[in-house]
Parts: C-alpha cells; sequence; structure tokens
C-alpha cells in the first residue's frame, strides 16, 4: 500500500509563502465555515418545522461547490463576503412542480427567517446575513434508479413561468467526491495552515503565550496544494474579471481542472502554473479547430459544467491569454527575475492590491521577528528558512540548515 | 586583553565549507575578498566581502544595484554606511561588540548579509525594517557613527 503523501509546505519557499499568504488571507476561516454549518443546519430545522410544505420533505441538505471541498474564498469585489452553497434535496412532494413553483416554494418558507434578506435567484434562494455571508440553497429533486444523489436543480428566471424553465441534471454530491479522491489530504500542508491559523488566532507573532486561545476548528483547513492553487485561480479569476459585466468561467470548471492536474508534492507555485497550463492547453486545442471547451461532470454525462460559459471562443481565449501572463509570471518569479517593487506591482495585478499588501505585511512581520529573535535559520545557498511556529518555543531546526546563533543589530546610516 | 582573531586561512577554509558558493578572489597572507552570489528570498545578489586582519569587514552588494526608497521614513537605503553611491552593509552595532575578529565571518557576516537582504527585500515590498536595528544620531548632533566606520 502506498503511503499518503505529505506535501511541501508552501510556507517554506519564498515564492510559495506569498502565494500562501494570499490563499490565507482570502480563504474562508475555519470558524466561519463552522458558523456555515450551523446555520445551513439552522435552515433545514425552519424549513421542516415551520413549514408544512417542506415537513419530512428535506431528504438531503448539504453543501456544493467550494464548501464541499473547502476551497471557499472570499466573493467577487469584496475581502469578507463568503457566498456557500447548499442543496436541498427535496422529497415526493415536489417531483410533480415546476421549476418556478419549486424555487417560489422555497423562497415563501424563508420569508421572513431571521429577519434576513431573502432573494429568489434562477437557481437558489440566497439568504443574505448581515455579516456578509450568502447561503445559495438550490432546491434539487433526485432521479431515482441513479447513484447517490444524482439530481435535477431548477432553472427558472421568473416572476412567471416561461418556455426556457426546465431541471438541470447534476451531481455535485459525486463531483466532490471525484475531487477529494484526486486530491488526497497531504499532511504537511494541512498542518501548515492549521498551525498558521492557530498563530493569527494569538493577535501576532509576538502574542503573549498566556493569552487564553480559542483553536480554530482545523478539520476545515486546506488540506492539500491543489485546493490552494484552486483558491488562487478563483481570486486571479475574480480580479481579472472584476469590471467585466458578462459571465466569467465558472467555479466548479475551475475545480474541475484542480482535480485533473493535482499530483501530491507539488510546489505551490507550480501547482498554480500546473492548474493553468491544463486550462491552457484545453482552449488552444478548441479554439484551433474554432470550438469551445466542453466539460462534463466526470460523476454524471448530462452534467455540463461548461453550460453557461465559454459563450464564444473570444471569451474563452482571453482567459487563456490572461492564464498565459500568470503563467509567465510566476516562472520569472521562481528564477529570481522580479526585484521586489516589481514583483509586488504584478501580484497585485493579479490578486489584487489589499491581499498582496496584507500578505507582503504578513510575512514582514514573521521573518522580522524570526530574525531579530535569530531563529530563522539557510541553506547553504542562502534561502531563508523561517521556523513554522515563530511563537514557539521548541524551534525545530534542520541540520542541513545554517542558524544564525548570534543575534546583531543592524547598525548604520539612512542614504 | 584583546580576542586573538582568526587566521585569514582558518576564514577560508570556514567559508568553503559553510558557504560554497562564495568564492575567494584576492587574498594575501592578511586579507582576503570573498565574491558570490546568494539568493535569501525573492532575487539573486551577488555579493562581495573584503575582510583585513585586526579590521572590520566589508560587504557591498555588486548586483543588482540597491533600490532606492525616496521619502521612506528609514531612509532612502537603511543600515548602511556611505558614501550613497557606493554604500557598505551595516550589520551590526560596533558600540555593542557584536563583531570581532575571533569570530568566523561564515558564521556571523555572511548569515547577517542574508538577514540584511532579507529585510531589504521585504522594506521594499512594505515600506517598513521590520528587523529591527537602530541609526545612530547625526554627525551634527554628536555621532557614534564615524566612531563606527
Amino acid at each position: 500500500m502506498m503511503n499518503p503523501p505529505h506535501g511541501i509546505d508552501p510556507f517554506n519557499d519564498p515564492v510559495d509563502r506569498l502565494l500562501a499568504e494570499i490563499a490565507f488571507s482570502i480563504q474562508l476561516p475555519p470558524s466561519l465555515h463552522q458558523k456555515a454549518v450551523d446555520r445551513y443546519e439552522a435552515v433545514r430545522n425552519h424549513l421542516e418545522s415551520t413549514s408544512s410544505v417542506f415537513k419530512d420533505q428535506i431528504e438531503h441538505f448539504y453543501p456544493q461547490g467550494s464548501m464541499s471541498i473547502d476551497a471557499t474564498i472570499s466573493t467577487k469585489g469584496t475581502d469578507d463576503e463568503y457566498d456557500l452553497d447548499i442543496v436541498a434535496q427535496l422529497g415526493g412532494r415536489f417531483r410533480f412542480m415546476s421549476p418556478l413553483q419549486i424555487l417560489i416554494e422555497l423562497e415563501k418558507a424563508l420569508n421572513g427567517y431571521r429577519g434576513l434578506k431573502v432573494v429568489r435567484q434562477t437557481r437558489c434562494v440566497t439568504l443574505y446575513y448581515q455579516d456578509g455571508m450568502h447561503l445559495d440553497i438550490s432546491p434539487s429533486i433526485r432521479e431515482i434508479g441513479t447513484c447517490e444523489r444524482q439530481s435535477h436543480i431548477c432553472h427558472a428566471k421568473g416572476p412567471v413561468a416561461s418556455m426556457d424553465d426546465h431541471m438541470v441534471p447534476m451531481n455535485a454530491y459525486g463531483f466532490a467526491n471525484h475531487y477529494r479522491d484526486c486530491t488526497p489530504i497531504e499532511k504537511r500542508v494541512m498542518d501548515s495552515f492549521a498551525k498558521r491559523w492557530e498563530v493569527l488566532n494569538k493577535g501576532n507573532y509576538r502574542a503573549d503565550a498566556d493569552v487564553d486561545e480559542v483553536p480554530e476548528p482545523t478539520e476545515f483547513v486546506v488540506k492539500n496544494t491543489a485546493t490552494l492553487a484552486l483558491q488562487l485561480h478563483k481570486r486571479f479569476r475574480n480580479i481579472q474579471f472584476a469590471d467585466y459585466e458578462g459571465r466569467v468561467v465558472p467555479s466548479i470548471l475551475l475545480s474541475y481542472y484542480a482535480a485533473a492536474a493535482a499530483r501530491p508534492n507539488t510546489s505551490l507555485t507550480d501547482m498554480v502554473i500546473r492548474q493553468a497550463s491544463f486550462m491552457i492547453v484545453e482552449i488552444e486545442n478548441a479554439s484551433l479547430y474554432g470550438q469551445l471547451i466542453n466539460v462534463n461532470n466526470p460523476c454524471h454525462e448530462l452534467d455540463v459544467f461548461t453550460d453557461r460559459w465559454p459563450e464564444n471562443v473570444s471569451q474563452q481565449d482571453d482567459y487563456a491569454k490572461k492564464l498565459k501572463e500568470l503563467v509567465d509570471g510566476l516562472e520569472q518569479l521562481k528564477r529570481g527575475q522580479m526585484s521586489p517593487p516589481h514583483m509586488m506591482e504584478w501580484m497585485r495585478n493579479q490578486f489584487g492590491g489589499q491581499v498582496v499588501t496584507r500578505a507582503a505585511d504578513a510575512i514582514a512581520n514573521e521573518i522580522g521577528y524570526s530574525i531579530e529573535s535569530s531563529s530563522q535559520q539557510y541553506t547553504r545557498t542562502g534561502k531563508l528558512i523561517i521556523p513554522a511556529v515563530a511563537t514557539s518555543a521548541t524551534v525545530v531546526r534542520s541540520s542541513k540548515a545554517i542558524a544564525s546563533g548570534r543575534n546583531h543589530t543592524f547598525f548604520g546610516k539612512k542614504i | 586583553m584583546e580576542p586573538r582573531p582568526i587566521l585569514i586561512k582558518d576564514q577560508i577554509a570556514s567559508m568553503k565549507a559553510t558557504w560554497p558558493a562564495l568564492k575567494p578572489r584576492q587574498r594575501c597572507f592578511e586579507s582576503v575578498r570573498w565574491v558570490g552570489q546568494l539568493r535569501p528570498q525573492f532575487q539573486r545578489y551577488k555579493v562581495r566581502i573584503d575582510y583585513r586582519l585586526f579590521d572590520v569587514p566589508n560587504v557591498r552588494v555588486l548586483a543588482p544595484e540597491l533600490i532606492r526608497l525616496p521619502n521612506n521614513i528609514e531612509g532612502q537605503l537603511p543600515h548602511v554606511y556611505p558614501p550613497a553611491n557606493d554604500p557598505t552593509l551595516c550589520l551590526y552595532d560596533p558600540k555593542n561588540d557584536e563583531w570581532d575578529g575571533s569570530m568566523l565571518l561564515s558564521q556571523t557576516i555572511v548569515l547577517w548579509t542574508l538577514d540584511w537582504l532579507s529585510c531589504y527585500e521585504l522594506w521594499l515590498m512594505t515600506g517598513r525594517w521590520t528587523g529591527g536595528g537602530r541609526h545612530p544620531t547625526p554627525p551634527s548632533e554628536g555621532t557614534d557613527l564615524e566612531e563606527a566606520q
């Protein structure tokens, strides 16, 4: 039996570290993940206990999309709002309703729930929480006799029934399992992020060790490099198309390529490049013949991930062009060919100003603290290694690294 | 009593064993110059270390040219010795006896150079020098900088 992959700690390489800090600052904190779970369970209870229509009619109520694979990041254009997707698999009473009727019933049942804003969308009903969390609840009808939770979801713009209304085949549950199979846990990555959340909980790198801590639930941290890279690709898409009015590449498609490109024990920078390269090749091959890329759910052929994007060849070509620029920039960074100011400008253009500034500040604080406390190390080629937990008194030193045992004080002039 | 200095040949041997990328270029009984490339984080730097027995080591970044940040609170380029067109890195406080000739450069000056380069890059990225240190009072206010050089 093969040993599970350990993965590569993304905080051990400078470029990886910067990308990891960006991912860290955009991802859903584990505590909010737990809050989301509590919230959707409360919504289910509300539906079952207060609505006669939904009583005994919810077969399953489960996360789909990013939340089901721990890849949630902040919403497009914001840094502290999160969209979370839930599937409500409904029972026999709903089997004979139209898509619009089902959506309206769900909207009616949720109206007034805890005073929250409730909006019926084309495929789901959204609950807007005051702290910026949005819960998208997609009602689904099980396709009997097929594999587990294979279903149809509703598509109806409303407000009145239309010939365009239809049911859409899907198997989000199957895809989440497929994604998890392709991206096994990498313990070093998972531990590293769990520690990172723990350090953040302490307030900062110089926090008093006696301060009471509420540990983040580690079951919700990112568990492998592929998912970190996926989060960065989602952020990259959000920033690149922030001012774009039309449809953008859907998250489910990015997740598909993240699973397809997954390779254990790959560095974060290489994984971002690898996922981009997979997409570039597919788009270029399709565009060569004037075709659109066509991707189906590996667990359900009729669940088409490209049903709404790309709308035309130039749209997919535009995305491939941006991905190539991303790859070129990351390759330059790996080769050490960008000055730090140029790197910051480039990174801000790729991932957004605020998160890149925040990531650089966090790294500067951490490394500055390591240097001041002489807990840093260097490899024989001069590469900086910082201890995994800067606040820990028991710093594990690598035998291959050269440690700076003596304190020193930078001196000299400002010129 | 002054600590006994480590001989140049022993400094060279230790440097070779610890930092193979730094090559001794000019050497004699009393002095040595190392040149080589180091990459602590994002960029690769060509550095030169000049050392003469009974003197202090001088460290320069030969390439790429050090970037200045005008109007930065730390100055355009912090923690260096002038002249501005050929700065040497100021890696330790001479008043605190942090370095003397009885210490191996491979275990002190090179590591502190890497620290300086790491802080310099982060300073360029954030505008903040987070590795600590102090800037002495300017000459007009009765400096200890001139004594240090």
